[in-house]
């Protein structure tokens, strides 16, 4: 047998199969060349494989989502585009439903239906189009925190607690789970504050709301929505986004993301 | 709740439709891939998270253009591979590649590591990593340290399997050599050290002529996306 070149780096993984594997260690016994060369490998291989990972550093990535956020804003019809999608319509009838969704109110989706608030973020309804996860926390309204400013810190942890709470709510099997809110009468201004959300076209199709924060954002005044995402086709919902929006203009300020954790 | 989270795939497609906040779940997802896999490679903190962003920033540039043919994970790493060897060719610390594979010169070996514990062995291995010719070193990386199958290497890389499977092992003894695990510990047992006319012994990590099966080198290894 010549040298087994071609096999021995799946030699060393122990991948070959038994007879070439038996073929090598036949070679291997009277081979110093080949012998040594398996040895060496070994050594390597079990010296990478004692790498680890290392933390990435802060700020690796935050310019490339500023970035992200930049070019989203650029967009034209952002939110056409994913009515387009979600519902598989053209973009005049897409149109229709932002605005029928945005006049809408919050009615349809405070009703706690689950297939109504599907049925609302999803758009049509219709047959193969996606749907919304269910409804695990119910949409209470919007809390005021006056005398509160949020930094990304901030907004991550939201995203973390709602993350949470998501995940208490299913295990408890709590349909009526919902974030305090501290200002039951402002019904206007909770139509307003989701109304600048929806207009930022931040809000994708199987985002569910499930609070709603009048604060500051790092001295600015925003509103901080909070939303179950899910894969669509009414799963449940398996990530928390948060957008955060300028109240004056409804631009975007900021957003976090955060798993679900399964099970 | 499903036991399993979006697919990356499910992720490009809602980032696309217009859910800004899929593309920020997909880089929270692989960042820490992205950049170790950077590190490993480029051998350098700086270096490691100038070609993260590199990456990142070309994803969002070309995701729309992303069809799905490969696993998004494969473009990923395809992406991130190709903006270290970009880096590292703008710091000029690539000279080997231009010369080819069959013509590396030899190197001093570094001195011998201190394995006194976890954190020195790691800088060892890593100081030795970056005396691997960039080719052999991102192999080894991508299968050995990211535990990717020897197929999937193939297809970041775009090379045969068979080119995978040679400059794995040629990397794993060029390796082996740079952390001064030599050849002559090697042959005490048997026939005794190489003699001068042994050619491998005096080029560490250079593959024995006919190691390469593939046309493209590492010089022309950068992939389109």
């Amino acid at each position: 047998m010549s040298h087994p070149d071609d096999l021995l780096a799946d030699y060393v993984d122990g991948t070959l199969a038994e007879r070439e594997r038996a073929a090598v260690d036949a070679h291997l016994t009277g081979c110093a060349r080949c012998s040594a060369e398996v040895r060496q490998a070994e050594a390597a291989k079990a010296a990478l494989s004692e790498l680890e990972d290392v933390p990435v550093p802060f700020g690796v990535t935050g310019p490339v989502l500023a970035e992200a956020g930049r070019r989203f804003e650029r967009r034209p019809g952002v939110v056409w585009g994913r009515f387009q999608w979600a519902a598989g319509l053209a973009a005049a009838a897409a149109l229709v439903l932002v605005v029928a969704l945005n006049l809408g109110g919050e009615d349809a989706q405070n009703a706690a239906a689950p297939e109504r608030a599907a049925a609302a973020a999803g758009g049509t309804g219709a047959a193969g189009a996606e749907a919304a996860p269910p409804e695990v926390i119910r949409f209470a309204g919007l809390e005021r925190q006056p005398d509160v400013s949020y930094d990304e810190a901030g907004i991550h942890a939201v995203a973390n607690d709602a993350a949470g709470a998501v995940l208490a709510a299913e295990d408890a099997g709590d349909s009526q789970a919902a974030f305090a809110s501290t200002v039951p009468d402002s019904k206007d201004r909770t139509s307003l504050a989701r109304d600048c959300i929806d207009q930022s076209g931040v809000r994708g199709p199987n985002d569910v709301l499930i609070r709603l924060i009048e604060a500051e954002f790092e001295g600015t005044p925003a509103f901080i929505g909070v939303f179950a995402e899910g894969p669509g086709a009414g799963q449940a919902p398996d990530h928390i986004v948060v957008f955060v929006v300028a109240k004056d203009d409804c631009r975007i300020l900021s957003t976090a993301s955060q798993r679900i954790p399964s099970g | 709740m499903p036991d399993t989270p979006a697919r990356d795939e499910d992720l490009v497609r809602r980032y696309l439709s217009g859910d800004r906040a899929a593309f920020a779940a997909l880089v929270e997802r692989h960042e820490r891939r992205v950049y170790n896999l950077a590190l490993r490679i480029t051998g350098r903190e700086e270096d490691a998270r100038d070609a993260a962003q590199d990456a990142f920033l070309t994803v969002l540039r070309k995701l729309s253009s992303f069809r799905g043919e490969a696993a998004f994970t494969t473009w990923l790493h395809r992406v991130t591979v190709n903006a270290c060897y970009d880096l590292l060719r703008k710091r000029q610390r690539a000279p080997l590649l231009e010369r080819g594979e069959d013509d590396l010169p030899a190197r001093e070996p570094p001195p011998a590591p201190d394995h006194a514990d976890a954190s020195s062995l790691s800088m060892d291995v890593q100081q030795a990593l970056l005396q691997v010719p960039e080719d052999f070193r991102t192999v080894m990386i991508l299968h050995d340290v990211h535990d990717l199958r020897q197929e999937e290497v193939a297809a970041i890389v775009g090379v045969p399997i068979g080119t995978v499977k040679s400059r794995l092992h040629r990397g794993r003894i060029a390796l082996a050599r740079a952390m001064g695990i030599e050849q002559a510990e090697r042959f005490e047992a048997s026939e005794g050290p190489p003699t001068s006319g042994d050619s491998r012994g005096a080029t560490p990590g250079a593959p024995r002529s006919g190691e390469r099966a593939d046309a493209a080198g590492p010089s022309e290894g950068t992939v389109s996306p």
